[in-house]
């Protein structure tokens, strides 16, 4: 399982997953910011559910790149 | 656009656009992978998003709870109306006039009464939308709405009697109150009735009656 990973993140493509969460960042921050100018109902219940779902991927992108990237380097400097 | 901004919104608005700052300077510089990058982007996408939801879901829980909310479906129309008549003397009205729950009022008498009755009124409140939007409510006209759309069950006193508190002498002094207290509290008698104190939205009970006499 840990070896599963360990491939896993050696394969990760940060710059691109990066850029992929800023997006999805900014699709959920832009419906958040709707709900609060624009509150009509579907439009509240969006930036309560949907938006959150965005950001949390957006988050969990960066989390996982950011491991990539210390296993990369934690790698890098561990060999010969 | 709302013109009533809360505390909470407006601090949504900020840390929304503070992060929103950091993802546009990450797409448009494209830095390498650095740590200042990871840092940035730790606010850009974890500090201030997870702010701005917090205060989002805030605002969210406040705003839906508002009359004007409530009322943005254009089927509450006539009883957002009634209740903004300073004429009208329905019982929705009366209380829409009363300064403590004025602003709130379709919430304050409709919530369930209890430990449970926030989220159970919020989750009955996603019902609502989903009938509105995916329902075919959205393109009913305003009359059919009000002649035909109802509550799904009959209204509980306890929600009357959460402000009009049975165990108050003054209320127990009501002749009425007394003898049908029984009744009162296992709902057989409604509180918001023609013989008792008139129904919050009368002018509903009106048009289903002219719609059933058509019929």
């Amino acid at each position: 399982m840990m070896t599963r990973i360990a491939k896993l993140l050696s394969k990760w493509p940060s710059s691109k997953a990066l850029l992929f969460a800023c997006f999805t960042g900014l699709a959920a921050l832009a419906l958040m910011v709707a709900a609060i100018l624009w509150p009509k109902p579907i439009i509240v219940v969006l930036g309560m559910s949907v938006a959150q779902g965005f950001g949390g991927i957006a988050f969990l992108l960066f989390l996982v790149s950011v491991a990539a990237e210390y296993r990369r380097d934690t790698g890098a400097t561990s060999k010969p | 656009m709302t013109e009533h901004f809360t505390i909470p919104g407006v601090l949504t608005l900020v840390t929304a656009a503070l992060a929103a700052l950091l993802l546009v300077h990450h797409l448009l510089a494209r830095p390498a992978i650095t740590t200042a990058t990871k840092v940035r982007l730790l606010f850009g996408l974890g500090v201030f998003p997870i702010l701005t939801a917090a205060l989002n879901t805030a605002e969210g829980m406040h705003r839906t709870t508002t009359r004007e909310f409530c009322g943005s479906c254009h089927v509450m129309g006539d009883h957002l109306r009634d209740v903004e008549n300073p004429d009208s003397l329905s019982l929705a009205s009366r209380h829409g006039r009363n300064p403590h729950i004025g602003e709130s009022n379709c919430y304050v008498c409709h919530a369930n009464y209890g430990m449970m009755g926030y989220p159970l009124t919020k989750i009955t409140g996603m019902k609502h939308v989903y009938y509105y939007y995916f329902g075919g409510y959205k393109d009913w006209p305003i009359e059919k709405a009000v002649a035909e759309i109802r509550m799904n069950e009959p209204y509980p006193n306890s929600n009357c009697m959460q402000c009009h508190s049975g165990k108050l002498e003054s209320w127990r002094n009501v002749r009425e109150h007394s003898a049908l207290l029984e009744d009162l509290t296992s709902n057989k008698v409604a509180c918001a009735s023609a013989g008792c104190h008139g129904y919050s939205h009368p002018f509903s009970k009106k048009a289903r009656e002219e719609k059933q006499a058509a019929r």
